[in-house]
This record gives structure tokens, C-alpha cells and sequence, in this order.
């Protein structure tokens, strides 16, 4: 991928960077996707407050931990909200002994969360973090399960905390007014199992804290089990589980096309452009109907209504990967086959649901989004302010129905995205109603899109159709190759790293999910709001617990 | 015969009692008081049974089936004709199923809520006449009484909510209370703008004060249904009465994404048969309420022997009304809805009852 093009601004960057951070750079790194400087453990806040307020890198996309035969390994993955293309990772080994490290939190609060994860499954400390829990595993677990040392035969006795007091300690006495209340993880709201501890003031919710990891399926080291040629690919697809699977297949896709330098025939490209689109449909109404479930009450037409149209999605990605959810139609270089023969009928079905298509949303906002109790319900409910969404690393619609104009298939272009006319929807309402505007606007834009795309593949030469690049039967990257690469997924920016060792696998691969900084927001949004509130944000950030937990 | 038919006031201005005429048919008044009673008795039977009835029908299946005609589905099929018979294997069902209690539950509390919400709504029945001489007690403060034992249930709501010992149904009573006590106002001071009209809380006389004709249109008479001489009034009552009975889209009370069925939350088996059978009741006395002081009560063309089935029509239609907002509209937030009803409703029903206050006294 690296191009004379590209390498210009690479240096001029590295020189900024230099000149930015000064002797706090101990070495340097290269990242196939950004430069990497290596910072003493203490230097971190620093560090990143100088890249943040100085050079603009205000998107901390993911923070990887790692652990190496000599060392401990922070990465984080920054970004500019204005440039996603321009990324500098900030490498802090620690040492093995002694694994501390000072925590990003203060800078980007997204870290919180990223950190917890980084000591849950690695192991390495953070000083300074203000709540450096387990966040995936139970409180109780015993030894980090991807740090070296792990031993995974030892038993593992899980007892429940059952006495840990969850009030405050000011609230503890019988003069408190607040209650506590466990939301989840078995609610109907909670899309999933969420655990979701609510502290409330009669109905209005003091605080709001989302404890996860009830869904957590180890995908990450199951990924590093796996070769990079055939047995990854078919896990991506059970992250967001909900109808979005070629979108996270394309994550993966991506990543290693960049790692093992990989070039994807166009007309495989585009063909993936369709299929992915097609899965956002799917996945927004997903989003639409259980949303208006959440509003609504425990059974509206809505919801019937959005089951139906994705039914019609789920049987053309049927038609066209062979599977309705688990689609494993993408590959190293390619995909799996091409379009359905004949392949007049699957244009055909496909036109039709395109065509049918704009009544549909027009009876949804005859249904929803014009109807004032909907409206009295969502406008200025969840309220999620620009510059709190960037700290917390929101993508996707939420970030975009809070006026981020972030959608890296604009952005930080990949596939056939930027040969086709499309608009990036941003709505600058911050709040539920925004969110739902947003997502039904993206289905009409997605609509767009795969119209382009087969009116592309129709008028293709039928001796051109390239689906697979040709990829050696084995993959092996050299070794200490990193990639961080992300893609636009249903609920925003699924990111995936990965380090090779020069074998046929991963030596570490991490996914950023987006679902996993957009639900971090949910405290921010909802303090001092109903408890009603509570349920329509949860359901508006559209979480889908596979991909939180991972 | 035509749709000019006339519309039969009940009985004729002469009230019989469903209880009198049984005496009466049966022979049982011949044995004094206690063959009054046992007679008494046996018509209360026959009224609870024919309501009780009718939840069978519309909780197990016309409920399914009306929303799934909603909602593009077909719902239950496989039992019986149209899967009517799902009735059967419900009640089944739900009988068989374990009554678990939970160990924070306060014993007599628990156990009697379900007994006095089904309870509360099925004794208003006692003075709604139904037609066809299906009328239990015609008592003077008829509507007075309707609303009383109506408003009972509430106390069932709070009771279920802070026995069952759990954060969700104890939320839920909580709102019950709000709710209730917002909407209960209204609901009375609009249905004392219909008592002006008929000049008595009798359920009969209210029934046959509907019976004058309003207007004739090409041969076609109107009688004078309170919902066509004061639509207003129709239309704040029905408002008032969903709330009332806690139906979308202010069924803030159960609010199943928020409070997983709120006060409903603990109840299981025979008891949670017992809390859904009065929730369909009070749906249904909603409607017997709306029928008689808004749609003329058992009044419809052809012979007053029709009475019970137009009687009958007119609840199912209310209760068809309240499975349609369901599929339909969203749920307002607490405070919005607590805002609706002291705000909105409650100065609404006010001036609704000064102007028909002011109206009729012109008139009159």
C-alpha cells in the first residue's frame, strides 16, 4: 500500500512529530499504518497532551496492550476527528517486573475503559487511573488470560461479591434518598446482557455505570489461534452479530490486505462495497426497530414493520453469500464467489428492494419520527455534546448525530467508496432524535450506494470479473509487522490491530470495537435524566453486546 | 327493517333487574329474602361469567390477533379454527405453572392484590346495564359507585408493587399512584358533565336519556349518544379512561422496557392470571363505562333483545382502540404523563364541565 504519494507527508509528519515531542522520543517505530514513537512509561500524559492540544490528535481510536518476551506494550492508536488518515501511535513499553505505566485517562477519557481491558486480559498497571477494575472478567478472576504467564488449566472459582455495598458511602444511612438499582443484565431494554448499575433519585437517574463482559467469547485470542489465510475470517461476523457481518469481515479484510500487502481486484471491491452496504441497511434497522421497541412500549408495529424489510435484506445476502447471519463471504484478497447466478434475477430482487425502498422510509417517519410523543420522548433526551463524544471516541451515527462529521469511508477511503456519489449524513441535534434521523438517512444513502454498485457489476465485462487477488496458500508477514486499520461498521469505527512473528499467525490481534467507546458514553448521557431516558439512550446508541464484550 | 329503526330506551322506562326477573322465572322470590339472595347470587354469576368470558377471549387470542393483524403476522393458527382454541391450552397453561413467591414478599399483601384488582374491576359491572335485561343494580349513585369501586384497583397496583420486595414492581406501584390519582379527577369531572346532561348518577336513567332522538337526517333519527351532543367530553373521557386503566400509551405503570411489567414483575401462575384477567377487566369496565354514558349504552338498531350485543360490540370496540395505540404509539415519560394530566386534562375537564354547566342551564 505504501506509495511514493504517500510517503512524503509520512516524513514531513515524523519531522513534525520530532520536533513536537522533542527528546521524550526514545526511539521510533514504524506502523504500516502511522509512525510510531516509543515514550517512557512516565511521560504519557505528557506525551499525549502535547500531541492532543498541539498537533490536533484528538481521537484516541484503541489502546493495545501487549506482552512481549522482554516487555510490556501500551499502544495508542491516535487520530484526528478532521484526518483519520493522519495517525501517530504512542508506544510505552514497561518492563516485565514491573508493569506500570501512567494512564491516558486524564487526556482522553475513552482510556478509561481501554485501560481497564488492557489490565483485565494483559496485565499491565496504570497509574492514575481513577478505577483500574476488571472490566470483562469477574472481579474474582485470578491472572491476566493474555499475559505469558497465564496459566489456563488452573481452575478459576467465580463467587459472586454478593455483599459489596453498590451505594455510595453517603448514601449508605437511612437519610439517603437515592436507590439502587440493578438494570440487566436479564432486562428487555438492555438489548443483550448488559448490567447496567443505576443509582436513582425517585425516577431520576443519579448515575449510570454499564458493567459488561457477561457476552465475552475471547474473539481476540481465538483470532491469534487462527491463520491469517482462512481461519480468522469467519469470526468477525459473530462481533456484531446483528446483520453486520460483512461490514466486520471487511475490518479484518482490510487490516491484513495492509499487513500482507495484499491488492483486491476492483471488481471484488465492489461486489464487497454492495455487500457491506447492504448488511448497514440491515443492521440500521435492526437499530430502528428495537429503538422504537425501547420507546414504544413491549410491542409496536414498528418493529414488526423494520423485521420485515431486513427479512427482504437477509434473504438477498443469502442469495449472495449462502448464509443469512455467519456470512464468511469475504477472503484474503477477494470474495469467496461471485454474484448468484442468474445473475439478472439477483439484480433484479435487489432493484426491487431498492425500489420499494422510499415508500418504506416514508411510512417510517410517517410511523416514528413525525409523531410528537416520539419527538417529546427523543428531542433533547440523551443529550451528547460534540466535544464530550470525541473524548469518549464515539463514531458511527452516534458520533455523526452529534454533528462529528466522522464516517472513514469518506475519511480514510477504502473499497470503492470513493468512486461512487454519497453523502455523509450528520445531524447536529445531539440527541436521541438525531441518532434515529441519522440512521434512517444513512439506510437511504447505503440505498445509493448498492444502487451504483450493481448498476457497476451489471455493465462489467464478463471476462474481467476478478473476485480473488492471487494470495499465497499461506500468509506469513515478516516478522514485527504492525497494522492498525479500521473500517466504517454499522455503529462506527471497527478497528483491528495486529503484529505478525513471522509465522502463519498473529501474534497479537486486537479489535476496536466501536460499540465498546460509544457505550462508555451512556453515564455522560444520561445523568439527570429519566430512567425512561435511560432505556431510549441505551437504545439509541445501538450496542450490540457481541461487540462490546468481543 | 331499516337503519331508521328506532332505538329501544331500555325496558321501557320500567326497570327490571336482572335479579327480579330470575326471582320471578325461577319461582325463588316466593321463599322471601333468601330466595332473593340465592337469585341475586345467580345473576352476579351469570354477569361475572359473561365478563369473565370475554377477557378469556380477548387475553389469550383476540389480543394476539388483533396485533398481529397490526403488525403483518398471522399469530396463533394452529389450535382450532383461527386458533381459537388457544384459549383452552392457555388456561391449561398458566394454571399448571408453579406459584412461585419470592422470599422478600409480604405475605398478606402479596397474596391479596391480585384478588382485589380483579376484583375491584369485575364488582363494577354490578351497575352497568348491559341490555337485554342483563342489569344486576340500578342504585341511584350508579356512577358514583362505578367509579369507586374502579378506583379500588389502585390500591391493588400499590399493594402488588411494594409486596412483591423488588425495586422494579415497587417503581411501578409507585407510578400507579401518580397515575392514577392524576387521571382519576379528570375521568370523574368529565363524567359529571354527562350527569348534567341527564340530570342523575342512575345507570339507567343516564342509558335512557341517550335514547331522544338528536336529529333526523333524511328519515335516518340520531339519538342523542352524549359522545355526539358533547364530543369533547367523549374524547377527554376516552383519553382519561386509557390512562385510567393504564393502557398505551400511558401504561406507565407496567412499562415493559423500562420496568419489565412493573407491579406484574413477581407474579407468576394463578396469581398473574389473576392481575392480567383484572387488567382485561378494567379495559373492559373502561369500556362498559364509555358504552353507557357516551355511546347510549346497550341502544342499536333492531329489537331491544339485541341489547346485550350491541352492548358487546361497543366494549370490544373501545378495547380494539386500546390494542391499536399499542401497535401504534409510543409511551410518554412519567413526567410528561403526570404533566398531561394535572396540566392538561384535569383544566380541560374543568372547563368542559362549566360549559356544559352553563349550556344545559341556558337550555334548560
Amino acid at each position: 500500500m505504501s506509495t511514493g504519494v504517500e510517503e512524503t507527508p509520512d516524513v514531513e509528519r515524523e519531522a513534525e512529530l520530532e520536533e513536537l515531542l522533542g527528546d521524550r522520543v526514545l526511539a521510533r517505530e514504524t506502523h504500516l499504518n502511522a509512525p510510531g514513537v516509543v515514550v517512557n512509561p512516565g511521560d504519557v500524559q505528557d506525551v499525549l497532551f502535547t500531541l492532543r492540544d498541539e498537533a490536533g490528535y484528538d481521537h484516541c481510536s484503541c489502546v493495545t496492550a501487549q506482552q512481549y518476551e522482554d516487555r510490556y506494550e501500551t499502544i495508542y492508536h491516535l487520530k484526528k476527528f478532521a484526518d483519520p488518515t493522519d495517525e501517530v501511535s504512542v508506544v510505552v513499553p514497561t518492563p516485565l517486573d514491573a508493569p506500570v505505566s501512567q494512564s491516558a485517562e486524564p487526556v482522553y477519557r475513552t482510556a478509561d475503559w481501554h485501560e481497564r481491558e488492557a489490565y483485565d486480559l494483559v496485565g499491565i498497571q496504570y497509574d492514575d487511573h481513577p478505577d483500574l477494575r476488571r472490566i470483562l472478567l469477574p472481579e474474582t478472576w485470578q491472572g491476566h488470560p493474555l499475559s505469558g504467564d497465564y496459566d489456563q488449566d488452573k481452575p478459576q472459582v467465580v463467587t459472586l461479591s454478593e455483599h459489596a455495598n453498590p451505594l455510595l458511602p453517603d448514601h449508605r444511612d437511612s437519610e439517603g434518598d437515592t436507590m439502587f438499582l440493578n438494570v440487566g443484565p436479564h432486562h428487555p431494554a438492555t438489548h443483550g446482557v448488559l448490567h447496567v448499575k443505576t443509582v436513582l433519585d425517585g425516577e431520576t437517574v443519579v448515575d449510570a455505570e454499564p458493567d459488561i463482559g457477561y457476552l465475552h467469547r475471547c474473539e481476540e485470542q481465538m483470532c491469534q489461534q487462527g491463520t491469517y489465510r482462512h481461519q480468522i475470517m469467519p469470526y468477525p461476523d459473530r462481533w456484531d452479530y446483528v446483520s453486520s457481518g460483512l461490514l466486520n469481515e471487511w475490518a479484518y479484510a482490510r487490516a491484513i490486505e495492509d499487513l500482507a500487502d495484499v491488492e483486491v481486484p476492483e471488481y471484488a471491491q465492489v461486489i464487497r462495497t454492495m455487500g457491506a452496504e447492504l448488511c448497514r441497511i440491515a443492521s440500521h434497522m435492526l437499530a430502528l426497530g428495537t429503538f422504537a421497541l425501547d420507546v414504544y412500549g413491549e410491542f409496536t408495529a414498528t418493529f414488526m414493520y423494520t423485521f420485515r424489510d431486513r427479512e427482504i435484506i437477509q434473504d438477498i445476502l443469502e442469495d449472495l453469500t449462502g448464509q443469512r447471519m455467519m456470512f464468511n463471504y469475504f477472503r484474503v484478497g477477494g470474495v469467496a464467489w461471485d454474484l448468484p447466478e442468474p445473475r439478472e434475477e439477483f439484480f433484479a430482487q435487489t432493484r426491487d428492494f431498492l425500489d420499494e425502498l422510499p415508500a418504506k422510509v416514508d411510512e417510517y417517519n410517517d410511523l416514528i419520527t413525525t409523531n410528537e410523543i416520539f419527538q417529546l420522548r427523543c428531542v433533547d433526551t440523551g443529550v451528547l455534546e460534540p466535544d464530550v463524544a470525541k473524548q469518549y471516541g464515539c463514531t458511527g451515527p452516534v458520533a455523526r448525530g452529534s454533528g462529528v462529521d466522522y464516517d472513514l469511508r469518506r475519511d480514510d477511503p477504502y473499497g470503492y467508496y470513493p468512486e461512487l456519489e454519497w453523502d455523509v449524513v450528520t445531524e447536529g441535534g445531539c440527541d436521541n432524535y438525531s441518532r434515529v434521523l441519522v440512521r434512517m438517512q444513512e439506510v437511504e444513502e447505503s440505498a445509493k450506494i448498492v444502487e451504483q454498485c450493481l448498476d457497476i457489476l451489471e455493465s462489467w465485462p464478463e471476462d474481467e470479473r476478478d473476485i480473488q487477488a492471487n494470495v499465497p496458500r499461506t500468509l506469513k508477514p515478516d516478522a514485527d509487522t504492525e497494522v492498525y486499520r479500521a473500517v466504517e461498521a454499522a455503529k462506527g469505527e471497527l478497528g483491528i490491530y495486529m503484529r505478525s512473528d513471522g509465522t502463519d499467525k498473529p501474534a497479537r490481534f486486537k479489535i476496536r470495537s466501536p460499540c465498546f467507546s460509544n457505550l462508555q458514553a451512556l453515564g455522560e448521557m444520561t445523568e439527570g435524566e429519566y430512567i425512561p431516558d435511560l432505556v431510549a439512550s441505551l437504545g439509541s446508541l445501538d450496542i450490540v453486546l457481541g461487540e462490546v464484550d468481543r | 327493517m331499516t337503519a331508521a329503526a328506532t332505538f329501544f330506551p331500555l325496558q321501557n322506562g320500567e326497570t327490571v333487574l336482572l335479579p327480579e326477573r330470575l326471582a320471578d322465572l325461577t319461582g325463588l322470590g316466593e321463599f322471601g329474602v333468601a330466595g332473593e339472595l340465592l337469585a341475586a347470587f345467580i345473576a352476579a354469576f351469570i354477569v361475572a361469567n359473561i365478563m369473565l368470558a370475554m377477557t378469556g377471549v380477548a387475553g389469550p387470542w383476540a389480543k394476539r390477533k388483533i396485533t398481529a393483524s397490526f403488525t403483518d403476522r398471522i399469530a396463533v393458527n394452529h389450535l382450532g379454527p383461527g386458533g381459537i382454541l388457544i384459549i383452552v391450552a392457555d388456561s391449561v397453561r398458566l394454571l399448571s405453572k408453579e406459584n412461585i413467591i419470592p422470599e422478600n414478599a409480604d405475605r398478606p399483601a402479596y397474596d391479596l392484590a391480585p384478588i382485589v384488582i380483579a376484583g375491584s374491576a369485575l364488582l363494577g359491572f354490578a351497575v352497568i346495564p348491559m341490555g337485554s335485561g342483563i342489569h344486576l343494580a340500578d342504585p341511584e349513585v350508579g356512577l358514583a359507585f362505578v367509579f369507586a369501586v374502579a378506583g379500588i384497583a389502585s390500591i391493588g397496583l400499590v399493594m402488588a408493587g411494594y409486596a412483591s420486595g423488588n425495586k422494579y414492581s415497587m417503581l411501578g406501584g409507585l407510578r400507579a399512584v401518580a397515575q392514577n390519582i392524576a387521571y382519576e379527577i379528570p375521568l370523574v369531572v368529565t363524567g359529571m358533565s354527562v350527569v348534567l346532561f341527564a340530570g342523575s348518577l342512575q345507570m339507567g336513567t343516564i342509558v335512557e336519556a341517550q335514547a331522544e332522538p338528536l336529529v333526523t337526517i333524511a328519515g335516518v333519527t340520531i339519538p342523542s349518544w352524549f359522545a355526539l351532543v358533547n364530543p369533547f367530553a367523549f374524547v377527554l373521557f376516552l383519553i382519561a379512561n386509557f390512562a385510567e386503566v393504564g393502557r398505551n400509551p400511558f401504561d406507565m405503570p407496567e412499562a415493559p422496557a423500562e420496568l419489565i411489567a412493573g407491579y406484574q414483575t413477581e407474579y407468576s401462575s394463578v396469581y398473574f392470571v389473576l392481575v392480567y384477567l383484572g387488567e382485561f377487566l378494567h379495559i373492559f369496565l373502561g369500556g362498559a363505562i364509555i358504552a353507557t354514558i357516551f355511546l347510549g349504552g346497550p341502544a342499536g338498531p333492531g329489537p331491544a333483545e339485541l341489547g346485550i350485543v350491541w352492548f358487546i360490540i361497543k366494549i370490544w370496540g373501545v378495547f380494539f382502540l386500546t390494542q391499536w395505540l399499542r401497535s401504534a404509539i409510543p409511551r410518554v415519560r412519567i413526567d410528561h404523563l403526570i404533566e398531561i394530566g394535572w396540566k392538561g386534562l384535569l383544566v380541560l375537564a374543568f372547563a368542559n364541565l362549566f360549559l356544559t354547566a352553563a349550556i344545559v342551564g341556558v337550555i334548560a
